[in-house]
């Protein structure tokens, strides 16, 4: 189902390509109102998550491409207060803004907050909390596609039979849907054999996960695989795996990545096989870009879905790419989506 | 029937001093019969390795439990000194004694100002450390504007960090020596044990340690008897401090990296060893055998049964228990307060 | 209020703590309407006695019959409820310092899950204060309990204890610590209670308090009952022989030859508002200074040990300028003080009889920080022998120890090394007379090549330990004695001054009358 709405998206995006791909070359002057008097064009992204490597690179994301633009951004942030949040929507508002994209936070909160917008003729998308509103796009990461591309990667080098391990900690959203994967992987693979699930939020994670994995090897010797699909989590595993000194039996899949996963997978003879993961600065780019075509005119669609790349060991060390800004470099699909780009739309700079 | 209470009394006191170590022998014979792999040397290191840096931090707790005092503030030392360590070596592209010094002597510093809080300022010892964690965890990510530290990182400024993790540096997390079997025994392990010989020596053989038990069971008392009492205290919360760097330098070199956290799991666990360490030998008392014991009393627990499958939360509820089961070997049957 | 029939029995009470047999059948009747005094030395079982009576302690066998009936307390609040009412000498028991009197007062209608909800504060204090009448007390029902002084806190206990109309009234040494006029009030409280029918067990070493109250006189020995004392003429001395197994003959002061001056006080000033004063201490002598409760003695006591400066004037120690500036320095100059109020000033509770002796000379025991154990023990095996510290062995836990035997500790811990000067203040306290006795001849026999200063407010201890004794009175000496047929007249009428019928007697602690004896 997820498929069929990711194919809906890039049918709409296609459409979209088609349409104003007619329009011609791109320059403030041909852009769609308002966007030929961008300075005029206020915008605000009214946060509930700020801290920590993701979210940083996600306002990185929506900073350049609302610079490309030309629009003027203001940001809120509520710093996980969700009543603060939704009182910020209100400010938003009084400011007079023209679009809001509303980044995480709780239905409930945001549900009416949201309504108050469009009641006063403001466009506002969302990403990653469900605001319940047929007018509101929401964008989102599909956590399934970025589980299921790392498995699908895991039955390329590995077959469809091996003993695994899994790492999980139910309750956790994005878990619960990469959860989802997994087990159809499994009931499609009856030879993929689950010996061991574990996992813990303790903090630091990666420490508390690399405790537990060395019991779980050292009970499952015979493991080969192990699903982490969390990169704190896939840490934790590697170190236990390198401690338990078995290197070179068992592989690592594992979603997100950041640059010192990326030196972790680039080690020598690592373990850490391969992961799946969205540019957090991408959906910060496509959240922006969705915004704009709702605000000239256009219909994005209701489900944006940004899709994940997979990023293996090989093509890592094929590129010699050491952090972040040369992944995006060296992998054009991880630094750029093909979402939401109407022809008139500048991109950043690569 | 006079013989009946005696012996009751004896089998009760028995109980009291072996109680706790036969539940351990219990638990490590249950887990060897009934989860595969557990009755193994490597199993028994990994143990060790396990709970080194919560049983350092733990018995730093014990330093202050020792004064009657608390220390809230050891996890975000923990924490803080993982996030100074990577700091200095991947931003600043300082070596691992840099780090190292840097980290120990942080620890020392914050123990001094919670000590002089506490000592001199009169802030009760709870609320001077809690105050303590969150300035902590808030201060660990000014200089990273809240990111992680990893070797080639973005810099707040955009610029790429050139400095690596130095290879002695990550030795102390993952080096291991040989020990009858090769590469066996991880330098971590090693860390703890001669932190926690040399805690229990100063505490049951000198005449520091002795003092500030002295301190903790009467306090004016100990003044009267010409014990310097502030500086005793200062000094304990400096020990809980230094103790705390060491765990986050120990926990840094595992981890290679830079990590925000808060550190309240490695606090909570690190109190939980030191108060199971009171049933320890029905000592009633923080002590710094007991601490060691609790920390890998709660290692096998987990141990066992992550090997037998359980899922976390239950090991969450299991750890409770065993603490409760310990306060109750502590302060009931053993009649003191 | 009708007489009650509340007269107490005890039959073949036995109570044992691991091998030590604390209580080995005790016999006993306390009468309704009399007032029945407990004796017995430091460690002969009363306290665990009255604890079995008052439900902490649950006895191996024997029974009580209350009224005739069989009634063994579980908890101390079925005793309560039984109308079995103790008031502990651990003035700490009987109060809740953070809260006022009033509601220390009213505690127990406080806690009584039948009244109220709500708290009229101004009711309470009526109330409060009408119970505190009753009893003739003027308090300040708005201080709060840990601001009082520890008379006043005692008669806070005793006046609760009252509001429930107790069956059997248990005192544990009340008058350790009251005023005169205080201890005064206490015994009509007492006379009229015994008129109510109201049986009376009352604890107490303090001779003038017995003579005073005693109907009947019990004396305790090693967990038996020793000897009954009853009829018009009590046998005091009985009594005492009874309770000690051992006729305590009068202390023969003899007065030793004096050395050389080892503390020289010259014109002390420690009050901007006292008089002047001096006084010099000599080698192998032992001075009392007495004197009532705040009248300087803790203070002077202070200053001689770091702990407080001196207002004016000057003090040399071996004919130097002696000026410590904390503790740490006194103890290095040879100035060693035995702190008053042993539970919280000396011992170290979770130490052993040998850790708490070494602890102020740890650093003399040790090498590179290390304590040399068996010289530790040697010192605490000597002190055991020599003190008589009655005890099974030098691990033994300070708490388990009788009160008379910690304070042996107390002085062993201060006489581990020599001194220049050896302060003691109020060594004594709680201590019974036999222990006394140990105590007073252990400072007797290593007094030689120091001075001995100590300070007690009850003037026969001083008669039977002194040399020369000095009276204190607001914060200046005013007389010294020598300690030979001295005219113990006149030194109560020097510790009384001129203030005796001042009103602010009310809050100073007296002494007692045993100075009359």
């Amino acid at each position: 189902m997820k498929i069929t709405r990711r194919i809906f998206t890039s049918m709409v995006a296609g459409v979209v390509l088609a349409a104003t791909g007619i329009i011609g070359s791109v320059s403030a002057a041909d852009m769609p109102a308002p966007f030929d008097k961008p300075s005029e064009v206020k915008i605000a992204l009214v946060r509930y998550l700020s801290t920590g490597d993701f979210f940083q690179a996600y306002l990185a994301g929506v900073e350049s491409q609302a610079k490309i633009l030309g629009v003027d951004l203001r940001i809120l942030d509520s710093r996980q207060d969700a009543a603060l949040q939704a009182d910020m929507v209100d400010q938003a508002i009084a400011l007079g803004v023209d679009g809001i994209i509303v980044q995480h936070g709780l239905t409930e909160s945001m549900q009416e907050a949201v309504k108050r917008a469009i009641a006063a003729g403001i466009k506002v998308v969302a990403f990653d909390v469900d605001v319940e509103n047929p007018d509101v796009p929401q964008i989102e990461q599909s956590d399934f596609m970025l589980a299921k591309m790392a498995l699908d990667q895991a039955i390329i080098d590995n077959g469809t039979t091996f003993n695994a391990g899994y790492v999980y900690v139910p309750g956790i959203a994005p878990l619960d849907r990469r959860d989802v994967a997994w087990k159809e992987v499994k009931d499609a693979n009856p030879g993929i054999k689950q010996l061991a699930e574990f996992g813990t939020l303790d903090n630091p994670i990666a420490n508390s996960v690399a405790n537990q994995a060395r019991s779980v090897l050292a009970a499952n010797p015979t493991i080969t695989v192990m699903f982490a699909p969390y990169d704190e989590f896939a840490k934790g595993v590697k170190i236990a795996v390198d401690e338990a000194g078995m290197t070179s039996q068992v592989k690592i899949y594992s979603a997100d990545v950041s640059t010192s996963d990326i030196s972790a997978m680039r080690e020598e003879g690592s373990a850490w096989a391969a992961t799946a993961a969205t540019n957090p600065a991408v959906v910060g780019e496509v959240s922006v870009r969705v915004l704009a075509m709702l605000l000239a005119g256009e219909d994005p669609g209701h489900n944006v879905v940004v899709p994940p790349t997979l990023i293996t060991q090989t093509m890592l060390n094929d590129g010699d790419i050491k952090n972040m800004k040369e992944l995006s470099a060296k992998i054009p699909a991880f630094a750029h989506a093909d979402v939401a780009v109407p022809a008139w739309m500048p991109l950043p700079k690569r | 029937m006079k013989q009946a209470s005696l012996s009751k009394d004896k089998i009760k006191a028995v109980a009291i001093r072996y109680g706790f170590l036969t539940l351990l022998a219990g638990l490590v014979l249950f887990f060897s019969l009934s989860a595969p792999g557990f009755a193994t040397p490597f199993s028994a290191v990994f143990i060790f390795q396990s709970v080194a840096i919560t049983g350092i931090l733990a018995l730093g707790v014990t330093a202050t439990l020792v004064v009657d005092g608390f220390d809230l503030s050891i996890g975000s030392i923990a924490t803080s000194s993982l996030m100074l360590s990577a700091y200095i070596m991947v931003v600043l592209e300082q070596n691992a004694v840099v780090a190292v010094i840097a980290c120990l002597a942080m620890g020392a510093i914050v123990g001094l100002v919670n000590g002089v809080l506490i000592v001199y300022m009169r802030v009760p010892d709870l609320l001077a450390t809690l105050g303590m964690m969150f300035l902590l965890i808030g201060l660990q990510r000014i200089p990273t504007e809240g990111r992680s530290i990893a070797q080639g990182m973005t810099l707040p400024g955009g610029e790429t960090a050139t400095g690596v993790f130095s290879k002695s540096f990550l030795a102390l997390g993952r080096h291991k020596f040989d020990f009858f079997i090769e590469n066996f025994i991880p330098f971590s392990v090693i860390i703890f044990v001669v932190i926690a010989v040399l805690i229990w020596l100063y505490f049951e053989f000198t005449r520091y340690g002795r003092v500030m038990y002295a301190i903790g069971s009467n306090e004016r008392a100990a003044g009267l008897a010409g014990v310097p009492v502030h500086k005793y205290k200062i000094i304990a919360y400096m020990i809980s401090g230094v103790l705390a760097s060491v765990g986050g330098i120990l926990l840094a070199a595992r981890l290679g990296r830079g990590d925000i956290a808060s550190g309240n799991n490695l606090l909570l666990d690190s109190v939980a060893a030191a108060l199971i360490g009171f049933a320890v030998l029905g000592a009633a008392k923080p002590n710094a055998f007991g601490t060691a014991i609790g920390a890998l009393f709660v290692g096998i627990l987990l141990q066992g049964m992550t090997m037998m499958n359980a899922p976390y939360y239950t090991q969450d509820f299991v750890k409770g228990a065993v603490l409760v089961v310990a306060l109750v070997f502590t302060f009931s049957l053993s009649n003191r307060r | 209020m009708g007489k009650v029939n509340s007269s107490i029995k005890l039959t073949g009470l036995e109570k044992s703590f691991g091998s030590n047999r604390v209580l080995r059948g005790i016999d006993l009747d306390i009468p309704a309407g009399e007032v029945t005094i407990l004796m017995g030395a430091n460690g002969a079982g009363k306290s665990t006695l009255v604890k079995v009576m008052c439900g902490v302690h649950k006895a191996d066998s024997g029974t009580i019959y209350l009224a005739g009936e069989e009634f063994n307390p579980q908890t101390p609040a079925e005793a309560i409820k039984a109308g079995i009412v103790t008031v502990h000498q651990n003035i700490n028991d009987g109060v809740v310092p953070d809260l006022d009197v009033a509601s220390n007062l009213m505690l127990d209608v406080l806690a009584n899950p039948h009244s109220s909800v709500f708290l009229l504060p101004s009711k309470i204090r009526k109330s409060a204060k009408q119970a505190a009448e009753r009893l003739g007390l003027d308090l300040d029902m708005r201080a709060p309990v840990h601001s009082l002084s520890l008379a006043d806190k005692q008669l806070v206990a005793i006046t609760r204890a009252m509001a429930h109309e107790p069956n059997l009234l248990i005192l544990d040494e009340p008058t350790s610590s009251l005023s005169l006029s205080e201890t005064q009030r206490l015994f009509e409280l007492l006379d009229r209670l015994k008129a109510r029918g109201v049986a009376i067990l009352y604890i107490s070493h303090r001779m003038s308090d017995i003579k005073r109250m005693a109907d009947r006189i019990v004396s305790m020995r090693d967990g038996e009952v020793s000897g009954v004392f009853e009829g018009d003429d009590l046998d005091y001395i009985g009594a005492v022989n009874a309770m000690l197994g051992r006729k305590i003959a009068d202390v023969d002061i003899q007065i030793p030859e004096v050395g050389a001056p080892v503390l020289e006080l010259e014109n002390i000033q420690l009050l901007p508002s006292s008089k002047p004063f001096s006084l010099a201490a000599h080698k192998n002598e032992i001075i009392v200074i007495t004197g009532l409760v705040g009248v300087g003695k803790s203070l002077l006591a202070s200053v001689l040990f770091g702990r407080e400066a001196l207002f004016k004037g000057e003090i040399s120690l071996n004919g130097q300028k002696y000026n410590p500036k904390n503790i740490t320095d006194a103890i290095n100059e040879g100035v060693f003080l035995c702190a008053k109020d042993r539970g919280t000033n000396g011992i170290i509770p979770e130490f052993n009889i040998s850790h708490n002796i070494s602890l102020p000379f740890l650093s003399t025991l040790s090498k590179f920080g290390f304590i040399g154990r068996g010289a530790e023990r040697g010192f605490a095996k000597t002190a055991i022998k020599d003190l008589g510290i009655i005890c099974q062995g030098e691990d033994d836990n300070i708490e388990e120890l009788s009160g008379g035997n910690q304070q042996k500790v107390m002085v062993a811990r201060w006489l581990m090394k020599s001194s220049k000067l050896l302060i003691l203040d109020e060594p004594f306290q709680g201590v019974d007379i036999a222990a006394r006795r140990d105590i007073g001849n252990k400072l007797r026999e290593t007094a030689k090549d120091r001075a001995t200063i100590v300070f007690v407010t009850e003037l026969d201890e001083a008669l039977e330990i002194a040399d020369r004794i000095f009276v204190m009175s607001e914060h200046g000496v005013v007389g010294e004695h020598r300690n030979m047929n001295a005219d113990a007249d006149l030194i109560l009428a020097q510790v009384l001054g001129d203030q005796v019928m001042d009103k602010r007697m009310n809050k100073n602690i007296g002494i007692s009358e045993g100075a009359a004896l």
